[in-house]
């Protein structure tokens, strides 16, 4: 309904969107402003919590977390920021190209936004694949079962810490999808300059013979694995919302629905994108950077 | 007739642009310098660094393609205190963690 | 019996459609948008809550009439106390004011057509439902015994209860009680009518807005803190089990982080609602208006900063202990000043004790008792002695109860005759005003004593010696809970057998009190341009109120 008569008999022309509680356009894009930005204040401080997680696990654990991380594919992760970066610009663009009011180039877009968005998604299931295969999930049966074979010989068991990087990756049995963490060198590297923190001191090593503990090292770096699947979970869940919110635009787009007089929901989607870009921009470097500067 | 019109023709492709070259150099930065061990200058430099640049990658972000730059100064303050208060949560609960060995009941 | 005299010239006759008569059918409410209909579903829901949460209560207060765990065996007293928390801490106090009496007044407050973002405010009841019925589903399948604090490794690990399904329950919970703060922050900042400046808002509409940053601000906090926590009780791995390295004190941290904040979320509409009633029912301009209003965002902000107090003894490091409990003293001034400020207005006002003065007055007192004991917390040296006692059930109670439950009762008798039309009975509602303060303060005062000698709280059995008093508390329960089942019955009777109450039934120049009683579906029949200062008795309001209130006196007609 764009227009009716009120009690004084005049006709109102309404632009094409306004709602009826509002007096006019500039009052519904102010409020639908605030509004969007008091959820995405909400959405800030929803991931705030994961992030205190992460800060303090991280500033008690801190080898755990590096090894971890180091362990992560920073060029998946890199790549996947760059993706999310070109989506973020395209979604700018479809705003401004919404204002404009030019339906083709709004489509093309938001499609590529869209595209890149799920490529993103694409990338995040490989990466989570890869960590199924080495047994990286923590959840104990979660990761991929790998029998012991007959012939598999148990060689004489090294201590954790005597890793070599440079031999080839060996697939070890996990009968029952556990957990697997065996790589704690970096553990032997703080002790050696003195980096540990005092968490560390008792928290990786065995109290009565005073050598690292590869279970109790093991245990710190799932937790690592923890925050690593819900956050980076938690973002891809938002994403995928985000893609729903994409296609809904889509089709308002494809229907000619925005112009210069109403874009407010292209500029409000633009929001939460970009939000969801910058909740990864810090994802990126805390995840998957951490301990790149001990394996030189 | 809205007024937000004038505000976003401050932003025009080659900007839009020149933001996302900005992005990408920053992600580049971020990777690169994350190889090379900063804690010569103090430890937790690396970490430092990284978060200067993700924090200015995010103002890019805020600033230009949120348009919070053009924005009331209500958005202006929506921002801001969001990240103040995950300073508060962050701080708050890390001057638990960080203090339980000091002074007397240190072990 | 009309008092448009009161109201001034202009508006001559009742419209012929108001909220509740605009649709009769089912769907017409259901899919309602305005927001006056989903306030009053919001009171049918959230006074159900209440009920529930009161039987458990009763079963509370029954077991422990004797020493022995005898009514009830243990392991369900765990889950009687841990139901009762939580379902009147996240199904009735925290959104009862704001989603009933809020929903409702405060665009009509500030003289909007409706709520900036109605269809979300649906949303927002719609969201309140599913949260409950999941709740009310799992509490029937056998419920929860964590304590509504839900503290680990017990509840993640040891507990073999409904843990994660109530834990959904709130999840969901909380996202209505986001949306409608969120909602209420834009209403207030873009709907107001022209002429109402922030400094002309009422001051529960301050109080409104100060409730709804806390709401944006800390809910979602709690609402990953449970996600967490069902995470952790699905895969048994995570971060708050001890024995991989993980912190039950995390979950502590971040579990407080908002439930203290959500306390301020309680109270904080409260007090808007007292500055309402004390202002009015003295017919006096409210003293130190900028202070109350600046006192309820100082609340909402430091409220935010205190939230170690509830873990002095859990393991926190006690310098973080000194910094929360300094922090809890200086949180306490701003409530201090209301407190102050209210009693200046009482001052030569021209007091009338109707029913929602005798809540508002009730408030003044009881809070102040449960404020100042809550120091007595905050202070380290004594919270030792006192932490997990009954001395903080009675805290709370106080300041919950108390506080909130009776500023809400006010509220609602303040308002009736608005949103319903028709006024209930002025004895009967006195009679229970005084039962519930006289029974409030029997069942809970003798605990503070309970918990000075000792008396740990959610146990089921206790030493003999301290039996009377609790046969005190459980006799105050029975008294409190007569009191507040009178006004179901007595207001329910209001609405088919109560007098009309015409447009502005206590002589106010509040801008709800011009318009209709119910108001029409778009609140006002012109929109208000509003020229007037908040709580103006005189001329300067632009009505005749004194020669209204001298021509017919509401309370005069039993």
């Amino acid at each position: 309904m764009s227009s009716h008569s009120d009690n004084n008999e005049e006709f109102h022309y309404h632009a094409p969107g306004l709602q009826h509680q509002f007096e006019d356009m500039k009052q519904q894009e102010e409020s639908v402003s605030i509004g969007m930005w008091m959820f995405l204040v909400q959405e800030i401080m929803f991931f705030g919590g994961l992030f205190t997680a992460y800060l303090v696990f991280r500033s008690r654990y801190p080898m755990a977390f590096a090894a971890g991380s180091n362990h992560l594919n920073a060029f998946w992760g890199g790549l996947n920021t760059l993706v999310l970066i070109v989506s973020s610009l395209t979604m700018a663009l479809t705003v401004y190209y919404a204002q404009k009011g030019n339906r083709n180039m709004q489509v093309i877009l938001i499609v590529l936004t869209m595209f890149f968005g799920s490529v993103f998604l694409g990338v995040k299931a490989i990466e989570y694949t890869d960590k199924y295969n080495h047994g990286l999930v923590p959840v104990s049966g979660w990761n991929k079962r790998i029998k012991e074979e007959a012939g598999d010989h148990h060689e004489a068991a090294k201590p954790c810490w005597d890793v070599d990087h440079n031999a080839p990756v060996v697939e070890h049995p996990n009968p029952h999808g556990e957990f697997q963490w065996t790589d704690c060198s970096l553990v032997k590297l703080a002790q050696d300059h003195n980096y540990l923190t005092d968490a560390e001191r008792v928290g990786y090593f065995n109290q009565g013979t005073g050598q690292i503990d590869a279970n109790k090292f093991r245990d710190k770096v799932r937790i690592f694995y923890f925050i690593y699947f819900v956050m980076t979970g938690l973002h891809a869940l938002h994403m995928i919302i985000g893609l729903g919110i994409m296609t809904w635009l889509l089709i308002l787009a494809w229907k000619n629905t925005f112009s210069a007089d109403y874009y407010m929901p292209v500029e409000m989607s633009g929001l939460y994108w970009h939000f969801v870009d910058i909740v990864w921009i810090f994802l990126f470097p805390l995840l998957y950077l951490l301990g790149r500067h001990f394996l030189h | 007739m809205s007024d937000n019109h004038e505000q976003h023709e401050h932003m025009n492709i080659p900007k839009y642009l020149a933001i996302f070259g900005i992005l990408v150099v920053g992600t580049i930065a971020t990777y690169f310098a994350a190889t090379i061990d900063l804690d010569w200058i103090f430890p937790g430099a690396n970490t430092l660094l990284a978060l200067g640049i993700a924090f200015t990658k995010t103002a890019c972000v805020m600033l230009f393609f949120m348009h919070v730059y053009w924005s009331p100064k209500l958005i202006w303050l929506s921002a801001l205190a969001s990240f103040f208060w995950l300073a508060i949560m962050f701080s708050y609960t890390m001057q638990d963690y960080f203090t339980r060995s000091l002074g007397v009941f240190s072990s | 019996m009309q008092n448009v005299d009161a109201i001034g010239s202009g508006i001559s006759e009742q419209p012929k459609l108001n909220y509740l008569t605009n649709g009769f059918t089912l769907k017409s409410w259901l899919l309602t948008k305005d927001h006056k209909r989903i306030a009053i579903m919001y009171l049918i829901t959230v006074s159900l809550f209440f009920m529930a949460g009161g039987i458990y209560a009763s079963v509370i207060r029954l077991e422990l009439l004797t020493p022995a765990s005898d009514l009830v065996q243990t392991a369900t007293y765990n889950k009687v106390f841990t139901q009762h928390g939580i379902l009147m801490i996240f199904f009735f106090l925290i959104p009862s004011i704001p989603a009933v009496l809020g929903n409702f007044l405060l665009p009509i407050m500030i003289g909007a057509k409706d709520l900036a973002l109605p269809r979300i405010n649906l949303l927002s009841l719609y969201i309140y439902w599913i949260g409950g019925a999941l709740t009310i589903y799992a509490l029937m399948q056998g419920g929860v015994d964590t304590g509504w604090t839900f503290y680990t490794p017990y509840s993640t690990t040891f507990s073999n209860t409904y843990v994660m399904a109530v834990g959904l329950g709130i999840f969901i919970n909380g996202f209505s009680s986001i949306l409608t703060g969120l909602n209420f922050i834009v209403t207030v900042h873009t709907m107001r009518a022209p002429g109402m400046t922030w400094f002309r808002l009422p001051l529960f509409v301050w109080a409104q807005y100060a409730t709804s940053l806390v709401m944006i601000l800390g809910t979602p906090v709690i609402a990953i803190t449970v996600l967490l926590l069902a995470i952790e009780r699905t895969v048994k791995v995570g971060i708050f089990d001890p024995s991989i390295g993980g912190d039950p004190i995390l979950f502590q941290h971040m579990f407080w982080f908002y439930s203290h904040p959500a306390v301020y979320i309680m109270v904080l509409p409260g007090m808007g609602v007292v500055s309402e009633l004390i202002s009015n029912f003295s017919r006096k301009k409210i003293f130190g208006y900028e202070f109350i209003a600046f006192s309820s965002i100082a609340i909402a902000v430091f409220g935010f900063l205190v939230w170690g107090h509830h873990m002095f003894v859990s393991g926190q490091s006690i310098y973080a202990g000194l910094v929360f409990s300094f922090l809890t003293m200086v949180v306490a001034v701003p409530s201090a000043i209301k407190m102050f400020n209210w009693a200046a207005t009482l001052y030569k006002g021209s007091i009338s004790f109707d029913t929602p003065m005798l809540y508002g007055l009730g408030f003044m007192g009881l809070f102040l008792i449960g404020g100042l004991t809550g120091l007595f917390l905050g202070a380290i040296g004594l919270t030792v002695h006192l932490t997990d006692t009954y001395f903080v059930v009675a805290h709370f109670h106080y300041v919950m109860v108390g506080g909130q439950v009776i500023a809400y009762l006010g509220g609602i008798h303040y308002w009736w005759p608005k949103m319903t039309g028709k006024m209930y009975s002025e004895f009967w509602g006195k009679i229970s005003a005084m039962l519930v303060f006289v029974g409030f303060n029997l069942t809970f005062g003798p605990q503070f004593i309970l918990g000075y000698l000792g008396m740990p709280r959610r146990y089921a059995s206790y030493p003999e010696e301290l039996q009377v008093l609790n046969i005190f508390s459980t006799a105050g329960a029975s008294v409190l809970g007569v009191g507040m089942l009178m006004p179901v019955i007595y207001l329910l009777h209001s609405l088919v057998w109560g007098k009309p109450a015409g447009d502005n039934p206590w002589m106010l120049p509040g801008l709800e009190w011009r318009t209709s009683s119910p108001p029409p579906t778009e609140n006002f029949e012109k929109m208000p341009v509003v020229t007037w200062e908040a709580y103006e008795f005189g001329e300067e309001s632009g009505l005749d109120l004194e020669g209204a209130r001298n021509r017919v006196r509401p309370s005069t007609v039993a």
